[in-house]
């Protein structure tokens, strides 16, 4: 009885202990660092750290004014050069150029018939064009990764798709790359045409959904002329064209300007996957070529007649978003019944955010190798600028003020054009702009590396890291350097932006280290456990004392 | 006629803008300001001025490396005056904005809203006094431009034993609502944890063992 009574005595002690325990319990996840912060400890990288260049010098020779298959081809400066085979076989059409530019590009021979000059006045009149659906950074059962790749910006592969002219070969580089082949990108090919041209243009749908063309401010009939549907929308027209499957579209568009093309099937998800692109539509002159495609969009090396009489440079710039959840419902899976579900009801275009921010289908520090804006002082510039991101656009250029001439490709009584520095463009909207290099203190501020930006901030980010985005430049030719890149006023000025880790928000922005974590206080941690197991002990010492008593 | 006379008027008008004004305890020109400089009004509780203390602070963002995470901070923040000393400041700004030295707490009857201030525009030093009175007190010292004080720029000034230490003085106090940080844990924080813990429990099977033993010696 006495032994008992030792152990109801010894009960409290128990309560002591696990007072003790709770009052001295370390932190265990987080806690304040005392007098002095951290020290702070290195990034911690996903992979080594790589500086690429800012520029790969693949084709410098494709930068000279050229003429190639009798097709005057100018000077294009920038980093990455547009193709001047594939620009000779754009003007031309395919039937009409050498075996060495055919050898040179990767285009079908029946991507581009020109042929009939009708009104007999030096230029082909029946324009035969036939588009295909590629995709990029899609899912591959055959590795993790995607494929083709395509980064918008350094590390960045958000699936994509684009029209694309139609190809012949390989899709990627080489059989041992997984990177695309440079005329697989993005956006969607610029459509040329002339005013008056009886275009027919064929969507061969090599994609494994239903697709659609619609010509958006471009002059085409309801129904072709055998009486087929024309305006691309299913639920007014023909079923979609099928995977596998072609339909022919037919334009005789009776106004020139500025306008657009897109994909009418589920337009919210298949739009902003990227089946858009601007058609513009050149007046009709006499021996007026055109380039059909510009593939890429951005500088235009061989400009239609009417263009080259007002102005010295045109560029078409295209304007482009990604919603990163829409993006990766084409990643997840290799199965098209699940990639369909996961795009058309599983995600929700109403519950949308925009993440990456595209112009000519790059994002800063990508735009600097191929959407640059070139010039030289007391130049004229047109500038063709399309929106076909979901939120609005306005555009900056530092350092100048354009004038609108065009909008949605309807000329603007000159009386009242409007010049000015913000150019605000909602979803689908066209501007021409007249970009004068004027040093007159209004139109131009002098020679320059100007950079050329949405003024909607998230818009020069990369999914929310700057500078990024649509970000490009306007560069004066006499602060370019060999390699098309601008030199700036510090050389190491991109290292920082051209990694692999920075768009992935792995490395500190200014200072070298993150202020990290702490280490665990080992001691209280000891006497934590030393306390509890004294209490832990103590109860079944209790609990046995008291059984044995019992018994 | 016309210009030289509006040259002569306008040097008139202005020149005292440049020169140092003295008004309303502040005594300011283009480099700078001091605000109730005192050298020889005593306060009440004090019959004399028991010792000169000449004290020379630095200020700037170079001082504020040692302290990671922190970016403007003076020379040295922690500063001991005898009682009813007068304290004569020299004021070191090293970096090419703002900077200033205030002090809170002094008596409100000879400083008005208890405050001796030197403020510096940009890189420069100025001197300026000031008597404490003979309470053991701490005196709260920092630079009030935006966020500097919060960033590191802060200090005190004890008189006679002082009152203690004020909160979040780098190297000094730890700040008064700290940021948490994560802490680091390895497989061997918890296995440190788990073998504390059954250690703990065996130490009682060996004290009872002990215990026990003793008593069933008899």
């Amino acid at each position: 009885m006495p032994n008992k009574l030792l152990y109801y005595r010894l009960i409290p002690v128990v309560f002591v202990l696990i007072a003790l325990s709770i009052w001295l319990q370390p932190e265990f996840f987080q806690r304040a660092a005392g007098i002095n912060l951290p020290n702070g400890q290195q990034p911690q990288l996903s992979q080594p750290l790589k500086v690429e260049k800012p520029c790969v010098d693949l084709h410098p020779e494709w930068r000279a004014a050229q003429v190639v298959d009798g097709v005057e081809i100018s000077e294009s400066l920038l980093c990455e050069p547009d193709n001047p085979y594939n620009i000779a076989a754009f003007v031309l059409g395919m039937n009409n150029i050498s075996m060495r530019t055919l050898m040179s590009s990767r285009i079908a021979e029946d991507a581009l018939i020109k042929s009939d000059d009708l009104d007999g006045d030096g230029d082909p009149d029946i324009i035969r064009i036939k588009l295909e659906v590629l995709e990029l950074n899609g899912a591959t059962p055959d590795s993790p990764g995607v494929f083709p790749t395509y980064d918008i910006a350094p590390g960045i592969q958000p699936g994509m798709w684009a029209f694309s002219p139609k190809l012949r070969g390989m899709s990627v580089k080489n059989f041992r790359s997984l990177k695309a082949n440079a005329i697989l990108r993005a956006p969607s090919p610029v459509i040329r045409v002339e005013q008056g041209d009886k275009v027919y243009i064929t969507l061969e749908n090599t994609h494994y959904f239903p697709h659609t063309l619609h010509f958006h401010g471009v002059d085409h009939a309801f129904k072709t002329s055998t009486g087929g549907d024309n305006d691309g929308v299913p639920v007014t027209g023909e079923k979609p064209v099928m995977p596998g499957a072609t339909r022919t579209y037919e334009l005789q568009p009776r106004h020139a300007g500025t306008m657009l093309y897109h994909c009418h099937v589920q337009t919210d998800k298949h739009l902003m996957m990227g089946l858009n692109g601007m058609f513009v539509v050149e007046e009709n002159k006499p021996n007026n070529w055109v380039q059909t495609f510009n593939v890429g969009a951005g500088h235009v090396r061989h400009s239609s007649v009417a263009i080259k009489e007002k102005f010295d440079r045109e560029y078409d710039l295209h304007y482009q978003s990604i919603d990163k959840n829409l993006a990766k419902t084409i990643q997840q899976s290799n199965d098209t019944r699940e990639i369909s579900k996961q795009m058309h009801r599983v995600y929700n275009m109403s519950e949308s955010s925009e993440n990456y921010f595209m112009l000519n289908g790059h994002s800063f520090p990508y735009t600097l190798r191929d959407a640059l804006i070139i010039a030289k002082p007391d130049e004229n510039i047109k500038l063709r600028v399309a929106n076909t991101q979901h939120s609005n656009i306005a555009i900056h250029i530092h350092g100048h003020k354009a004038t609108i001439t065009n909008y949605d490709g309807v000329p603007v009584n000159p009386a009242a054009q409007i010049t000015r520095d913000v150019y605000d463009l909602s979803a689908a909207q066209r501007v021409d702009l007249h970009l004068q290099t004027t040093n007159d203190g209004l139109h131009s501020y002098g020679e320059g590396v100007w950079l050329f930006h949405d003024h909607v901030e998230m818009g020069v980010a990369n999914d929310g890291m700057s500078p990024g985005g649509n970000i490009a430049l306007l560069v004066y030719e006499s602060m370019l350097s060999e390699q098309g890149m601008p030199t700036v006023l510090r050389e190491d000025a991109l290292d920082d932006v051209m990694t692999n880790s920075y768009y992935a928000k792995q490395r500190p922005l200014w200072g070298k280290l993150e202020a990290g974590e702490l280490a665990p206080d080992y001691l209280r941690i000891i006497l934590f456990g030393l306390l509890i197991g004294l209490a832990i002990g103590l109860a079944i010492f209790i609990v046995r004392g008291l059984n044995k008593a019992d018994s | 006629m016309k210009s030289i006379s509006l040259f002569l008027f306008f040097c008139f008008i202005t020149s005292p803008v440049f020169a140092a004004m003295n008004h309303g305890g502040m005594i300011m020109d283009e480099k700078g300001m001091i605000m109730n400089h005192n050298p020889d009004k005593l306060p009440k509780d004090c019959k004399e001025i028991s010792e000169d203390v000449n004290i020379t602070i630095r200020g700037g963002h170079k001082f504020a490396k040692d302290f990671p995470g922190k970016m403007f901070t003076y020379d040295k923040r922690d500063w001991q005056v005898p009682p009813c000393a007068r304290v004569n400041v020299t004021f070191i700004n090293e970096d090419d904005i703002r900077h200033q030295f205030m002090i809170h707490g002094l008596p409100g009857y000879m400083y008005p809203k208890g405050m001796f201030t030197i403020e510096l525009y940009g890189k420069g030093q100025k001197t300026g006094s000031f008597i404490v009175p003979s309470r053991d007190y701490t005196y709260y010292i920092h630079c009030e431009v935006s966020q500097h004080t919060e960033k590191g720029m802060k200090g005190q000034l004890k008189v006679g034993k002082g009152s203690g230490d004020l909160d979040s003085i780098l190297g000094l106090s730890a700040p008064l609502t700290p940021d948490l940080y994560p802490i680091n844990n390895t497989h061997y924080t918890w296995l440190a944890l788990i073998f504390s813990i059954i250690i703990g429990a065996f130490l009682i099977r060996l004290l009872t063992g002990l215990f026990t033993s003793k008593h069933s010696e008899p």
